[in-house]
Formats: C-alpha cells, sequence, structure tokens
C-alpha cells in the first residue's frame, strides 16, 4: 500500500476518492446515481486529504441536509446488509467447517501416497506433490482465519467460553445455531461422542457393564483436556452448561456477557487446585 | 438531584441522562431521564466513579464496538447536538442499534469491521471524539487506525482496555502497563483508572492526539 504524498507524486489526477454519495477526482465532484450502492463502496486505502463533511455540505447545501440524507441511507443500506448477513452466516460456517474438515482428508491423503512414492522412487513427481501440500496446507490456513472471525462475529459468547474452534464445531455438528440452541446442556456435552454414547447405552441395555463417555467435541477445550482424566467429567458438565446459556445469548441477544467466560475459568482453577 | 456534566445527572448515588426518548434497554425512567446503570455500561461506571468527561454537546464521535447500543443511547442523550457514527461488526446485536438509530436523529449506524476502517472512510467524517469498547486481542491496534483515519489532532479518544482478550494469562497490571506505555509513545494520556467493582479486569485510557 502506498502512502499518499507518493501517490501525490504520480498525480492526484489518477486517483479516485470514493464518497458514500459520489466520487471525487482532479477535485471534481460527481454525486453517485445511486446512494445505496456508493454507499458500500465508499473504501479507500489511506485517511481522505480533506475533511468529507465540507464537501457534502458543499454538496447538499446544508449540514442538516447532509446529516439527514446520510443517516436515512445508513439505515436504509445497513437494514438490508443487517437482513442477508444473518440469514447466511451459519450456513457458511457450517459449510467452511466441512470445507476444512475435507481439506484434512485431501492433506493427510497425499501425504500417504507421497510417503509411498518416495519409498520407491524420488523424481520431479514428488517435488510436485510436496508443492501441492504446500499449497492446500495454506488454504487450510485460510479456511481457518475465516472460521475463527465468522465463528466470533455470530456467536460472540459461544466462541468467548467454547473457542471459536469448537464453537465452530458444535454450530456444524447441530446445523446452525438455532439448533444447538434448543439443545440441553447434556447433550451438547456429548455431541461429537454419539457412537461411543450408543454404544455404551446397548451394552447397559443388556445388563453389561459400560463406560458412557465424558464429553464429546469440547474435549478439545484446553480447560478440559489439560486437567486429570479423573476432573475432566465434571469439567466438561460444567462447560457444556454454559456453552448452553452463550448459545442462548448469542440467539437472542448476540451481545457479549463477560461474565460467563469468568465463571467458567473460575471453576477450572478451582477444578485444578482440588 | 445534581448534573455531574451535561445531561448527566446524579441522584441518591443512581447516575441518569435527561432524555426525550423511551427505554432502550430495560433502563428505568423517571420523568424525562433514564438510568443508567453502571453495570451494564462502562462509561457509566467511570462517570460514577468521578472520572468525568465534558461534553459540549455538538461533537462528532466516532463509536467503536457500539453493540447493541447500551451506552450509545446515553452518548446519544448527552450530544444532543452532535453526530455518532457507531460501528458495531456483529449483525445481532446491531439489529438492535438499528431500532435505536431510527428513533433518535443522532446516530449513523454502521455494520463495519472497525479494524479495517478503510471500509467506512468514505462515509465517516473526522470526528472530535473516539471512544472505544471492543474485546478484541488487537484492539490497541484498532485504535490506533482510526485514530489515524478519522481524529482530529487536538481531540480526545478514550478506550477500554479488555486485559482478558489480550492476553488472557497474563496478570491483567502487567498488560495495562503495557498498553499505557505503547499509547504514550504516541497520544498524551490524561487519565486512567480501573472500573471496578463493575467491570472486572478494564481499565479505561483517556487520551489526546497532539501532533
Amino acid at each position: 500500500m502506498k502512502l499518499w504524498s507518493q501517490k501525490q507524486g504520480i498525480g492526484v489526477q489518477k486517483l479516485k476518492i470514493k464518497l458514500w454519495f459520489g466520487e471525487v477526482q482532479n477535485g471534481k465532484v460527481t454525486r453517485s446515481n445511486d446512494l445505496r450502492l456508493s454507499f458500500l463502496k465508499a473504501t479507500n486505502p489511506e485517511p481522505l486529504p480533506f475533511n468529507l463533511v465540507d464537501v457534502g455540505i458543499e454538496i447538499f447545501g446544508n449540514a442538516k441536509n447532509y446529516y439527514q440524507t446520510l443517516r436515512k441511507t445508513a439505515i436504509q443500506v445497513m437494514e438490508e446488509v443487517t437482513k442477508s448477513e444473518l440469514k447466511k452466516e451459519d450456513k457458511y460456517i457450517v459449510t467452511l467447517v466441512k470445507t476444512l474438515e475435507d481439506i484434512d482428508e485431501a492433506i493427510n491423503m497425499l501425504k500417504e501416497r507421497l510417503k509411498d512414492l518416495e519409498g520407491i522412487k524420488e523424481n520431479y513427481l514428488t517435488e510436485l506433490f510436496e508443492n501441492k501440500i504446500g499449497e492446500l496446507k495454506e488454504l487450510r490456513r485460510k479456511v481457518d482465519l475465516e472460521i475463527d472471525s465468522t465463528t466470533s462475529k455470530l456467536a460472540p459468547n459461544l466462541s468467548e467460553v467454547a473457542g471459536s474452534k469448537i464453537a465452530a464445531k458444535l454450530i456444524e455438528r447441530t446445523g446452525g445455531l438455532e439448533k444447538l440452541m434448543k439443545m440441553p446442556a447434556s447433550k451438547i456435552q456429548l455431541i461429537g461422542a454419539e457412537k461411543s454414547l450408543y454404544k455404551a447405552l446397548a451394552r447397559l441395555r443388556k445388563g453389561k457393564k459400560a463406560k458412557i463417555p465424558k464429553h464429546g467435541v469440547i474435549f478439545l477445550h484446553p480447560f478440559v483436556r489439560s486437567l486429570p482424566k479423573s476432573k475432566r467429567g465434571k469439567m466438561a458438565r460444567f462447560l457444556a452448561a454454559k456453552i448452553a446459556i452463550a448459545a442462548k445469548i448469542d440467539y437472542f441477544r448476540g451481545e457479549l456477557e463477560e461474565s460467563l467466560y469468568e465463571s467458567v475459568r473460575y471453576r477450572y482453577e478451582n477444578l485444578r487446585r482440588e | 438531584m445534581k448534573e455531574l456534566t451535561r445531561n448527566v445527572y446524579i441522584k441518591n448515588g443512581m447516575l441518569l441522562t435527561k432524555s426525550k426518548y423511551g427505554s432502550h434497554y430495560g433502563e428505568r425512567i423517571f420523568d424525562g431521564l433514564r438510568e443508567w446503570v453502571p453495570w451494564r455500561s462502562k462509561l457509566a461506571a467511570m462517570f460514577i466513579k468521578g472520572y468525568l468527561i465534558e461534553f459540549r454537546g455538538d461533537e462528532r464521535l466516532l463509536y467503536l464496538g457500539a453493540a447493541s447500543g447500551t451506552t450509545v443511547s446515553h452518548l446519544s442523550d448527552i450530544l444532543d447536538k452532535g453526530v455518532i457514527y457507531a460501528v458495531e461488526y456483529s449483525p445481532k446485536p446491531f439489529s438492535k442499534l438499528l431500532e435505536l438509530a431510527k428513533d433518535r436523529d443522532n446516530i449513523i449506524p454502521l455494520l463495519f469491521d472497525a479494524s479495517k476502517p478503510w471500509q467506512y472512510s468514505g462515509i465517516v467524517e473526522l470526528v472530535d471524539f473516539i471512544y472505544q469498547d471492543i474485546a478484541q486481542k488487537n484492539q490497541i491496534e484498532i485504535l490506533r487506525e482510526n485514530i489515524r483515519f478519522f481524529l482530529k489532532s487536538n481531540c480526545d479518544f478514550l478506550i477500554m482496555v479488555k486485559a482478558r482478550s489480550i492476553d488472557s494469562l497474563e496478570d491483567p497490571n502487567v498488560v495495562f502497563s503495557k498498553v499505557k506505555e505503547d499509547l504514550s509513545r504516541d497520544f498524551k494520556i490524561l487519565s486512567t483508572g480501573s472500573l471496578l467493582p463493575f467491570h472486572k479486569d478494564h481499565i479505561f485510557i483517556h487520551g489526546k492526539k497532539i501532533e
């Protein structure tokens, strides 16, 4: 990204400054004929070389008119954006998590084949393979980052309490925030451990002894994982309860509730000390 | 009843703002005065602890991390002749903020990511004040970028720093002194203080951009 002053060296003429109500080029202002469109495209790499409102007042005649139009446009555009964002986000997370799993599988499979190949003969082909795997890893990293940012946007409390990775997995497994929100904590605790749960239940039905699993996906949480085995069940149960609350806050209110994470931390520290 | 600062009153230890509008988040109203709960709003906690910020009432203010508009609604009472650009990037609370903006005429609601100020550089004008309350790891960077883009020289900013989001393992006091040191390199720090007992692991930093 070049600095404004450097760009000025090349000539201001070439540079278009995009404002919500139009564009400035060669010091001349062109008004946009679709405010909704220009509002969302008012992106400039560097701070503007003038105060936006000065130009605005010139165009709209007076400050009152300027602010009224700005406010009206902002509300109108933002209402549309909010609606479509709210609809899309959790489907997006579900798809992203699935994508990540597929990429992981592909990487593993390719790595295995590469190992076989290398054992027999090393040539240009093995190198190509390595490059491809490298590219896939880069793609994986990008998808991972996107999952983080989307999840913490859609479900800030869930992401804070469970971590964005686990939050995304829980949303994916249940098929959306709404379904997760309706789940009891006891079920959330075992998401991802369905197979061993039903196995255990089947054994119990036959009158045999069985170990019922203590945790599914939430085992990945550092607070569960880092405790000794005997305490993991307690922590998992507590964490699942808080996750259930977090999902409900995210669904209905969507605002970060700071005390939630604090209580999880407090419980963890107590368990560790016990 | 005593007026603390513009449109902000204190009565029997309760903070209130003068308002002609109704309740936004379930707060109580006593004829034309809306209760401002310090447990809900960090700015209220700061005021009730005695750290005041003097507003003229006609400022242009950029609010980063507006959430559902709890604090914004009171700032909108205080800046009754001003304009508040309220930025929030999560659509859920934003829809509530949008309702608030429809009722009042001094709030411009913006659903954007505050860490990407260039995305709204053609919408927000140069402002007299930046207020930030964002629980993100890079909250200081976000503040810096927005100051660079939008804050006039010799104007103030106020940030609510959350230690746990910057480093969840480090002692909060260590995090705070690092942040203060970092900010004092480029800005003049006017005052700082904790928000206890209302908000744990938080401090406010009130500073000035000097050129």
